[in-house]
């Protein structure tokens, strides 16, 4: 085809997709001329190339496509939806066009009179205020009519000159010539397959560049090191490039959804807005096209079920119109990709039922489960929410379609959803496919790749030295920095040959929240390696995300640290349960518990991160001083805490004591037995009024009771929460989190310190409070939380008066400095971490501590001036 | 041979910036290119074109306000300035003299069109 022609289907087609986004812009704000403007230049610009290329029958319909905008413009017609619908059936009309154009070579012969004299007829429909009155059948044949007298007294721009255009761009052709442009131009377009191709050379020049490191690892000194290293930064540099080269802004993959959103408001009779937010953030072009799919899926399905009609929201006590967020960002090597609206939630019962009724999980096993879990069953293959299959979202692509596409490329997709709030599906992507930093390590004499991206740090353990690994009821642990840390073991996990206990590293790996450990005997380099999908042979294994070929010519296995993540601290716990909540709950923030057991039969469980040591004491060189017991432990002495009153101190034997640590404090809660680790997401049922507990949990598939360690913290230390201006009175603190249990792991501590607190789910709960006339002493806010999240709520806070001069906590499970910033920026004193629990009192009550004085300090300053 | 002259083709259609750098190439110009009228005034304000086709409807700086801008920048020496324009309203090409256009010219146009342009203005010898 005449690459001209190919120019101009490229430009029509990019220009039609910023017609789509712009029109629904405009629809929403039509008094913004800059849009209309920009609206009309874009439709001008596509008639005046028709002409050019004599391209009459495109021409004719862009004609009158610009003919109506320019009575929109001109103020001479009022916009309507049905008007925007319209110009909106122009541009498909436009785009089944170009798609005949490009199959063809040419213009196929057609008739174009109906659409443009529907659009002439509306055009023209202004002069005759009400043209829709007459009987219905006369209208078409009033509108045509009024078409051709419309056509025949403007000047046919489009017509005439098409015949000689034509001849010119023919005519022309051979006159090219060779010749370098000195346009100064700031971008060229690249063909994709080009851009391919440099990536796999690239790929094969890392190859190549690690072959030769690893011979000059081997050698001396010798002449080629220095052009070697240079080598080495060149092609570094080169991959940069191309990666870079590669990338498109998100954008691109959004650009369809507005128009998408707006049809399907129009056809439900709904009210939405479409927020985009990091349109600009850059992500590979193969990546981006892997996600299109799942995007438009997710979109479609918060606009289809999630949002509600304005009736049903204005019930509900919701602004008419429903709000979709898409926002892009990236962080630590990834793309976050959010998808947020604020429409009915998921709604539980129904994913319940259905669950049952497809046979994917039983009534007893669906009961133990918490809210959240529950919801995760969408993802399952042959789940559908929809009772009845609409025509926007039924069109058998489920979510775990769009889980498996997400996860295919390396990414994890979170949901979560409260009901009547809406839902968030939080995406997380890699920023390109084709080469990682990954360590090779051994095991059994085979080698495997890690990607580095999930790599924390490497420990090397032997028995001897302080770091050793150790087993609770057969699951490995390792004691890292008053931490315990569930393990896997390569070996055990893929069923390669059982060594001599000869495991001597520790390579400790983050997915998600999850922190765990994976035993390796060696480890060599850190390499760039390049991805190679697994063979079609292997691809029904678990724990590789692919292969490579390393330096010396030798291909090896990439782990895949998503699947070792579900199999850290999982292995030997009950199968059966363990195994249906591990497909269930995979994609969801999980946690690693210890169970055990004290007083009765009943488990309790704690979440292992906030345990430090566990230990088996002497019960001997337990002492009993003046009612309370304590121990030697580490030159100190240690006070220990019976988990039930009725504890019966035994006079030999052993003691097993949990440790909980803070700085220099320690304590240890004397319990009758530890049986397990286990991995699962925090789902606690609150209901227990027992002190120390907070409620009942299901963890991997045993009824647990989850135990408040902060009640245990107060009996210990009564001066643990201590806080210094004691004076001051009845102070109250607010706590906003949407996390349950975090709200009841915080507010114990709080009330343990004399504070009495108030607790909200949200910023908008928190703001109500302010309504209502609340005042506190401090708030503690979560960061991120539905509905209002706690930036917000510090710009709210220090945008009023009223609550503007209160100490503000942050308390995040994100702080990386960027999320400090932002939070310093939008009003927050301090910003805590959750992510270390254990140390959590402390902080907390030096942040209070350190809020209050400044405050008080400020006080201070302005009554002396 | 001194060179052959410079001319600037400024629209923000990529085809028609290829239809018209392909004619004026055919008549012996090195030809720029510019999408807005803010790249064209960049333009310019690194090499003179002799000769400047400029579209009237653009983004980020339409035709006329560039015009004014290439004529406040005194350019020596003087390019000549032709509009083109779907919009032949008396109106318009008369705002456009006035602002400093040299001749103006209705799009589409073809060959022989713009070389009639060109010879009228002096720009090129008859073939």
């Amino acid at each position: 085809m005449d690459d001209l022609l190919q120019e101009f289907l490229a430009e029509t087609t990019e220009s039609l997709a910023v017609l789509d986004v712009e029109l629904v812009r405009f629809e929403r704000e039509p008094a913004d001329a800059t849009i209309l403007g920009n609206i009309f230049r874009l439709m001008h610009t596509i008639k005046g190339t028709c002409g050019f290329l004599g391209l009459p029958r495109l021409g004719s319909v862009a004609h009158a496509g610009e003919n109506i905008l320019g009575k929109f413009r001109d103020g001479e017609l009022p916009v309507t939806p049905q008007a925007v619908s319209l110009i909106l059936k122009a541009i498909d009309h436009i785009r089944a066009l170009l798609a005949e154009l490009a199959a063809q070579g040419c213009e196929p012969p057609g008739d174009d009179t109906a659409v443009i004299a529907e659009i002439d007829g509306l055009a023209a429909g202004t002069a005759a205020p009400e043209p829709a009155l007459p009987a219905e059948d006369s209208f078409p044949v009033a509108a045509e009519l009024l078409a051709e007298v419309a056509r025949a007294i403007e000047v046919p721009s489009q017509a005439a000159p098409a015949e000689p255009a034509r001849a010119a761009a023919r005519a022309e052709a051979p006159a090219k010539t060779p010749e370098t442009k000195d346009a100064p131009a700031s971008s060229i377009r690249v063909n994709v397959d080009v851009i391919e191709n440099l990536m796999t050379l690239i790929s094969e020049l890392v190859l190549t560049r690690n072959q030769l490191l690893q011979m000059q690892r081997s050698q001396k000194d010798n002449e080629f090191k220095v052009p070697l290293q240079r080598l080495s930064h060149i092609t570094s540099d080169l991959q940069d490039g191309v990666t870079r080269l590669r990338m498109q802004p998100i954008g691109n993959a959004w650009n369809k959804l507005p128009r998408i959103v707006r049809d399907l408001a129009v056809e439900t009779g709904k009210k939405i807005e479409l927020v985009m937010q990091g349109a600009e953030t850059e992500l590979d072009r193969q990546i981006l096209e892997m996600i299109k799919d799942p995007l438009t899926h997710m979109v479609r399905n918060s606009a289809d079920h999630g949002i509600e009609n304005p009736a049903q929201r204005l019930a509900a006590g919701k602004p008419e119109g429903g709000t979709i967020t898409l926002d892009a960002y990236h962080e630590s090597g990834h793309i976050f990709i959010r998808i947020a609206d604020d429409g009915r939630g998921l709604d539980v019962n129904r994913i319940r039922a259905k669950a049952i009724a497809n046979g994917l999980a039983t009534e007893t096993a669906l009961a133990a489960m918490g809210e959240q879990q529950i919801l995760q069953f969408i993802f399952r293959p042959g789940f559908s929410t929809a009772e009845k299959v609409t025509s926007v979202s039924g069109r058998g692509v489920g979510m775990d379609v769009v889980r498996t596409n997400i996860e295919r490329i390396g990414g994890t997709i979170e949901l979560s959803s409260s009901a009547g709030h809406g839902t968030t599906v939080l995406i997380k992507i890699p920023l390109t496919l084709a080469i990682v930093s990954a360590l090779i390590v051994e095991t059994a004499r085979q080698r495997f790749a890690i990607p580095q991206l999930n790599i924390i740090e490497l420990v090397g353990v032997s028995d001897r030295s302080d770091a050793r690994i150790e087993t609770i009821n057969t699951s490995p642990v390792l004691r890292l920095r008053d931490r315990l840390l569930p393990l896997v073991s390569l070996r055990g996990l893929l069923g390669l040959e059982p060594g001599p206990g000869q495991d001597r590293f520790v390579v400790v790996a983050q997915v998600g929240a999850n922190r765990f450990g994976i035993i390796v005997d060696r480890v060599f380099d850190a390499e760039e390696i390049v991805v190679k999908p697994v063979a079609p042979l292997l691809r029904g294994t678990r724990f590789y995300a692919g292969n490579t070929i390393l330096g010396d010519g030798s291909v090896i296995m990439i782990l895949d640290p998503n699947d070792l993540s579900g199999a850290a601290g999982q292995i030997d716990t009950d199968q059966a349960a363990g195994a249906a909540l591990a497909a269930s709950s995979q994609v969801e923030a999980q946690s690693s518990f210890l169970l055990f057991r004290a007083g009765d039969r009943e488990l309790k469980a704690i979440p292992l991160e906030l345990v430090s040591r566990i230990e088996s004491l002497d019960a001997a060189s337990i002492e009993h001083v003046g009612g309370r017991q304590v121990v030697q432990y580490r030159q100190h002495l240690m006070p220990l805490v019976p988990f039930h009153d009725g504890h019966a101190w035994k006079a030999n034997g052993q003691q097993d004591v949990l440790v909980f640590s803070d700085k220099d404090r320690r304590m240890g809660l004397a319990v009758d037995e530890v049986v397990d680790i286990v991995r699962d997401r925090m789902a606690v049922e609150l209901s227990s009024s027992r002190p120390g507990l907070l409620g009942s949990a299901v963890i991997a598939g045993k009824a647990a009771d989850i135990v408040d360690v902060g009640h245990f913290l107060g009996l210990a230390f009564t001066d643990w929460f201590e806080l210094s201006s004691r004076r001051a009175g009845i102070r109250r603190a607010l706590v906003v989190d949407d996390s349950a249990f975090f709200r009841s792991l915080v507010v114990p501590l709080l009330a343990a310190a004399d504070w009495q607190v108030t607790t909200a789910a949200d910023g908008a709960e928190a703001l109500r409070l302010r309504e209502d006339g609340q005042r506190f002493d401090v708030i503690i806010s979560d960061i991120e939380m539905p509905n209002l999240d706690g930036l917000a709520l510090a710009s709210a806070i220090r945008g009023d008066a009223r609550w503007g001069g209160t100490p503000l906590i942050a308390l995040s499970s994100r702080d990386d400095e960027r999320d400090r910033e932002a939070g310093r920026e939008a009003g927050f004193d301090d910003y805590l971490a959750k992510t270390d629990q254990a140390g959590l009192p402390d902080t907390l009550a030096r942040a209070i501590r350190a809020a209050l004085a400044a405050r008080q300090a400020n006080d201070n300053l302005r009554r002396a001036s | 041979m001194i060179g052959r002259p410079l001319c600037l083709v400024v629209d923000d259609s990529r085809v028609i910036r290829r239809i018209a750098a392909d004619i004026l190439r055919g008549f012996g110009f090195q030809v720029g290119e510019a999408e807005h009228g803010r790249a064209a005034v960049e333009f310019c304000r690194r090499a003179v074109p002799a000769f400047v086709l400029l579209d009237w409807n653009m983004p980020e700086m339409d035709g006329i306000t560039c015009l004014r801008a290439l004529r406040s920048m005194k350019l020596e020496p003087r390019p000549v300035v032709v509009m083109c324009t779907t919009e032949n309203g008396l109106t318009k090409i008369r705002e456009a003299l006035e602002s400093g256009a040299d001749e103006y010219i209705m799009k589409p146009y073809d060959r022989d069109v713009l070389l009639a342009k060109l010879e009228q203005l002096g720009l090129t010898e008859p073939a």
